[in-house]
C-alpha cells in the first residue's frame, strides 16, 4: 500500500511539476504583455470562470448535447455509408464521393443556411457536428473493412460463405481497430462542429459565449470558454480512446494511409465518371430541396445558382464578387496550409533525429491535436491580430498538428529489418531518415494532406468571418445576415467545388509519387 | 459426398493473371482418396492450382469438377478444406474458437469433443484458450491444420502446411496427422518444398516446370501405407526422393539415392 503510494506520488511528482511550471509561465506572460488585450492570467481566466460558473455549466452542457448528438447520426451515417460500400462494392466509388463532397461542405455557409431551415434549436449544431465527423469515420471504417488479410476471407470463401458471413466473421472484427480510431477523432470534431453551429446564431452553448466575449474584448472570458472548448475536447478524445482500448486489441496501423481509388480506365471513362457524379449531385440537391418542398426564396436549386451566377441580370457582378473573395480566402488559406504541412513534416523529420524528444513531444501532439483550433481560433486573433497573419496562422494551427501526428506515426510504420540494416552500417540518422523514414512516411503524409484541404477551408473562412472581415468567410456572414441566399449557395457551392477539386488534384499527385516511392500502397 | 471421396478432374485448366501466365492448358486426373503432391520451383504456379481447385481463383480457361460438381457447390457442402501457407487464424478468436469456426462455416454442428480431439493429436494440448499471437509459428500452421480435419472434408488441400514447423515435430505430423486423413479416404492435394515431405506422405507426385507449370514428371510412391519413421531409411524411399530431385532438375537425387 505504501508502496503503491510512493510510486504514484513519484509519477504525479514531475506532472505536478510541469503544470506548475506552465502556469507560472502563463501567469508571467500575461503579467507581461498587460494591456495589450492579448494573454489573461490564469487567476484571471480562474476568477472569470469561477464567478459564472452557473453559466458555463449550462452552456457546455448545451455544447455537449449537441456534440453527442451530431457524434451519433454522424457516425451512424458513417458506418452505413461504409457497410453498403463493402456489401455493394459498386456503389464504394458514389458514397465515398457523397461522404467527400460532404466534408467539404464550408460550415461557415451551412451554419447560416441549416439555422433558416431548421430556426432556432439545435438543429444546426447537430448537423454541423454530424457533418464534422461522418467523413473521417467512413474513412477509417472503410480502411478497417478492408485491411482484413486476404487469407481470412479466403477462409470463409472456401467453406462458400458470401459477404454476408465475410462482413460478421471477419471484417467486422478486423475493423474494430479502425472504427474506435476513427471515432476517437470524431469525437472533438463533433465539438468543433457544434461549435461553428452555434457561431451561427444559436441562443446558448459555448460558441455563443465565445462569440460575444470576443466582440467584447473581453480577454478573460475568451480564454476561459476557449480552454473549457480545448479541455472538453481533449477529455472526449481521450475518453473514446479509453473506452476504444478495452474493446480493441490494438492500435490499428496508419488508419488514414489509403490511396485514392484507381481512376477509370481512360481519359474519357474518368470524364464520364466525373460528369455522372456531378449530375448524381445536383439531381439530389434538387431532390432533396423539392422533396422537403423548402421555398425557392432561401432553399436555392441548382437551376438558382447557375441563374445567380450565369444567365442572371447582375450574373457578371456577382461573379466578381465572389471570385474576388475566393482569391482573397485563397491567399490566407493556401499559405496557411503548405505553412501547416511544412512544419508538420519538419518537426516530425526534427522529432525523428532526436528521439528522446519524440517520446515526449508524441503524446502531446496526439493531445493537441484533438483540440478543435477553430474553436479557440478566437484566442490566436487576440493574440495575432485581425490581419491575414492571425488568418494564416489559424489555418497552419488547422493543419499542424494532425500532419505532425500523422508524419510521425507514418515513419513508424518503417519495418524495423530495413532500419536495422541501416544500423547494421552505423549510418547516421540523417541517412535513415531519408533513404528509409520519410518514404515510409509519405502515404501517412498524402492522407493527411488530402483530408487537410476541406480544414484548411473551413479554418481560413472561420477565421475571415471571425476576424479579418475579409474573402468568402466574411462574405458568406455579410449576406447571411441580408438574407442574400443566391450569394450563399453559390459560395457553398464553390467551396465546395474547390475543395474536391484540390483533393483530387492532391489525389493525382498521391497516385504518381506513391508509384515511384510505395507502389505496394497503391490497390 | 462427405462418405465417398471425390476423384478431381482438371480439364484444359489455364490460368493468366493480365499479361502473366501462370498455368499453360492442363489435364490432370486426381483419384479419389489418393493423396497427391505437387513439387515444383518456387512461384511455378502450384498454389494458384491449389486455389483453383478451391475454387478461390476464376481459371482463364476450362474448367475443375470434383466428384462431378463444381468447386463452389463442394464449398457450400462444407466438403472442401484448405490449409494456406500463412496460418489464416483470426486474432480475436482462441485456438478452439478458430477450430470451431470452420464447423460454424461448413454448416456442421458444434463438437467440443471432436474439436479438443484435435487440438490435442496436433500437439497443442493445453493451448485451446490461447490467442494466434500467443503461439509460434509452428504451432499456428499446426492449428490450421487442426480447422481444416475437424470438418472431415471429402477434399483436403494443403499449401506447404509444415513449412513453418521444426524438423521434429514436422517429421511427427508427417507421420501421425496422414493417417487421418487416410483413414477416411480423403482426397488430399499438398503442396510441398521439401521433396522427402512428398514422397513420405503422398501415393503420387508430380513434378512440375517452371512457370507457366507444366507436369514434367508423375511419380506414383509405391510404399506400403501407413509409414513408419524408418520408411525414410529404406532404399526404395531414398530412390524415389532421387528420382524426383532428379525430376525437378536439381541434380542432388543421386548423392540421395546412393
Amino acid at each position: 500500500m505504501r508502496g503503491a503510494l510512493e510510486a504514484m506520488t513519484r509519477g504525479a511528482g514531475p506532472a505536478l511539476a510541469s503544470t506548475l511550471g506552465l502556469l507560472l509561465l502563463w501567469q508571467a506572460l500575461a503579467m507581461a504583455t498587460a494591456g495589450a488585450w492579448i494573454l489573461a492570467s490564469p487567476l484571471a481566466v480562474l476568477d472569470w470562470a469561477a464567478e459564472r460558473a452557473g453559466l458555463l455549466t449550462r452552456a457546455t452542457a448545451v455544447t455537449l448535447g449537441a456534440a453527442a448528438q451530431g457524434f451519433l447520426w454522424g457516425n451512424l451515417a458513417a458506418m452505413l455509408l461504409a457497410l453498403v460500400s463493402v456489401l455493394v462494392p459498386r456503389s464504394e466509388r458514389v458514397l465515398s464521393a457523397l461522404s467527400l463532397l460532404a466534408f467539404c461542405l464550408p460550415l461557415v455557409a451551412t451554419g447560416p443556411i441549416l439555422r433558416v431551415l431548421y430556426g432556432p434549436g439545435t438543429g444546426p449544431q447537430v448537423t454541423l457536428a454530424a457533418l464534422a465527423c461522418c467523413y473521417t469515420t467512413h474513412v477509417a471504417l472503410l480502411v478497417g473493412l478492408r485491411a482484413a488479410p486476404p487469407g481470412w476471407l479466403d477462409l470463409i470463401r472456401s467453406y462458400g460463405r458470401g459477404r454476408v458471413t465475410a462482413l460478421l466473421q471477419v471484417r467486422a472484427m478486423a475493423a474494430l481497430p479502425y472504427l474506435a480510431a476513427g471515432l476517437q477523432i470524431a469525437a472533438p470534431a463533433a465539438i468543433l462542429g457544434a461549435m461553428v453551429g452555434e457561431f451561427t446564431g444559436a441562443e446558448r452553448g459555448l460558441g455563443v459565449l465565445i462569440l460575444r466575449t470576443l466582440r467584447g474584448l473581453d480577454v478573460a472570458g475568451t480564454w476561459a470558454i476557449g480552454g473549457i472548448a480545448a479541455a472538453a475536447a481533449i477529455a472526449a478524445h481521450a475518453a473514446v480512446g479509453a473506452l476504444a482500448r478495452r474493446v480493441t486489441r490494438a492500435p490499428p496501423p496508419v488508419i488514414l494511409a489509403v490511396a485514392p481509388p484507381r481512376p477509370g480506365r481512360g481519359p474519357l471513362a474518368r470524364l464520364a465518371g466525373a460528369a455522372g457524379l456531378i449530375l448524381l449531385v445536383l439531381a439530389l440537391w434538387w431532390a432533396a430541396m423539392e422533396a422537403a418542398g423548402l421555398p425557392a426564396f432561401f432553399a436555392k436549386r441548382p437551376g438558382d445558382v447557375w441563374a445567380y451566377l450565369a444567365t442572371g441580370p447582375a450574373a457578371g457582378l456577382h461573379r466578381a464578387q465572389l471570385l474576388g473573395a475566393l482569391g482573397q480566402t485563397l491567399a490566407i488559406a493556401l499559405p496557411g496550409y503548405l505553412a501547416g504541412l511544412a512544419l508538420g513534416v519538419g518537426i516530425a523529420a526534427a522529432l525523428v533525429l532526436a528521439p528522446r524528444v519524440a517520446g515526449v513531444a508524441m503524446p502531446l501532439a496526439i493531445a493537441l491535436r484533438s483540440i478543435p483550433i477553430l474553436a479557440t481560433a478566437p484566442l490566436i486573433v487576440l493574440a495575432l491580430g485581425r490581419g491575414a497573419a492571425g488568418g494564416i496562422a489559424i489555418v497552419a494551427a488547422m493543419i499542424f498538428f494532425p500532419t505532425l501526428v500523422a508524419c510521425l506515426q507514418g515513419m513508424r510504420q518503417t519495418p524495423a529489418a530495413v532500419t536495422d540494416i541501416f544500423d547494421s552500417y552505423g549510418a547516421p540518422r540523417l541517412t535513415r531518415l531519408i533513404h528509409a523514414q520519410a518514404p515510409a512516411m509519405l502515404p501517412a503524409f498524402f492522407a493527411s494532406a488530402r483530408m487537410a484541404v476541406p480544414a484548411a477551408i473551413l479554418a481560413a473562412t472561420t477565421a475571415e468571418w471571425l476576424a479579418t472581415g475579409r474573402g468568402l468567410g466574411a462574405l458568406m456572414a455579410t449576406v447571411a445576415s441580408t438574407s442574400d441566399y443566391g450569394m450563399l449557395w453559390s459560395a457553398t457551392a464553390l467551396i465546395a467545388s474547390v475543395a474536391m477539386l484540390a483533393w483530387a488534384g492532391l489525389a493525382r499527385i498521391e497516385r504518381a509519387v506513391l508509384a515511384r516511392a510505395a507502389p505496394e500502397q497503391l490497390s | 459426398m462427405a462418405d465417398t471421396p471425390p476423384e478431381v478432374v482438371c480439364r484444359d485448366l489455364a490460368c493468366r493473371f493480365g499479361e502473366l501466365e501462370v498455368l499453360a492448358p492442363l489435364d490432370l486426373t486426381f483419384a479419389a482418396g489418393q493423396t497427391t503432391a505437387l513439387v515444383g520451383p518456387s512461384g511455378c504456379g502450384k498454389s494458384t492450382l491449389l486455389r483453383l481447385v478451391a475454387g478461390l481463383e476464376t481459371p482463364s480457361a476450362g474448367a475443375v469438377r470434383i466428384g462431378g460438381q463444381s468447386p463452389s457447390a463442394v464449398q457450400r457442402q462444407g466438403d472442401l478444406a484448405i490449409a494456406f501457407q500463412e496460418a489464416a487464424l483470426l486474432p480475436w478468436r482462441s485456438l478452439r474458437g478458430n477450430v470451431r469456426l470452420a464447423l460454424r462455416l461448413a454448416r456442421r454442428p458444434d463438437d467440443p469433443a471432436a474439436v479438443d480431439r484435435l487440438i490435442d493429436l496436433v500437439g497443442l494440448t493445453g493451448f485451446g484458450e490461447a490467442r494466434p499471437a500467443e503461439l509460434s509459428g509452428g504451432m499456428r500452421q499446426r492449428a490450421t491444420i487442426a480447422r481444416c480435419l475437424v470438418t472431415e472434408p471429402a477434399l483436403l488441400l494443403l499449401d506447404e502446411p509444415f513449412g513453418a514447423v521444426d524438423e521434429l515435430t514436422r517429421l511427427r505430423l508427417n507421420l501421425d496427422l496422414p493417417r487421418l486423413w487416410q483413414a477416411r479416404g480423403t482426397t488430399t492435394l499438398l503442396v510441398t518444398h521439401s521433396v522427402s515431405e512428398a514422397v513420405l506422405l503422398a501415393d503420387r507426385i508430380l513434378v512440375f516446370s517452371d512457370r507457366p507449370a507444366r507436369v514434367v514428371a508423375d511419380i506414383p510412391v509405391d510404399l506400403p501405407q501407413p509409414r513408419a519413421a524408418a520408411v525414410t531409411e529404406s532404399l526404395p524411399y531414398r530412390r524415389l526422393v532421387a528420382r524426383v530431385s532428379d525430376a525437378l532438375g536439381g541434380g542432388g537425387g543421386r548423392l540421395a539415392a546412393e
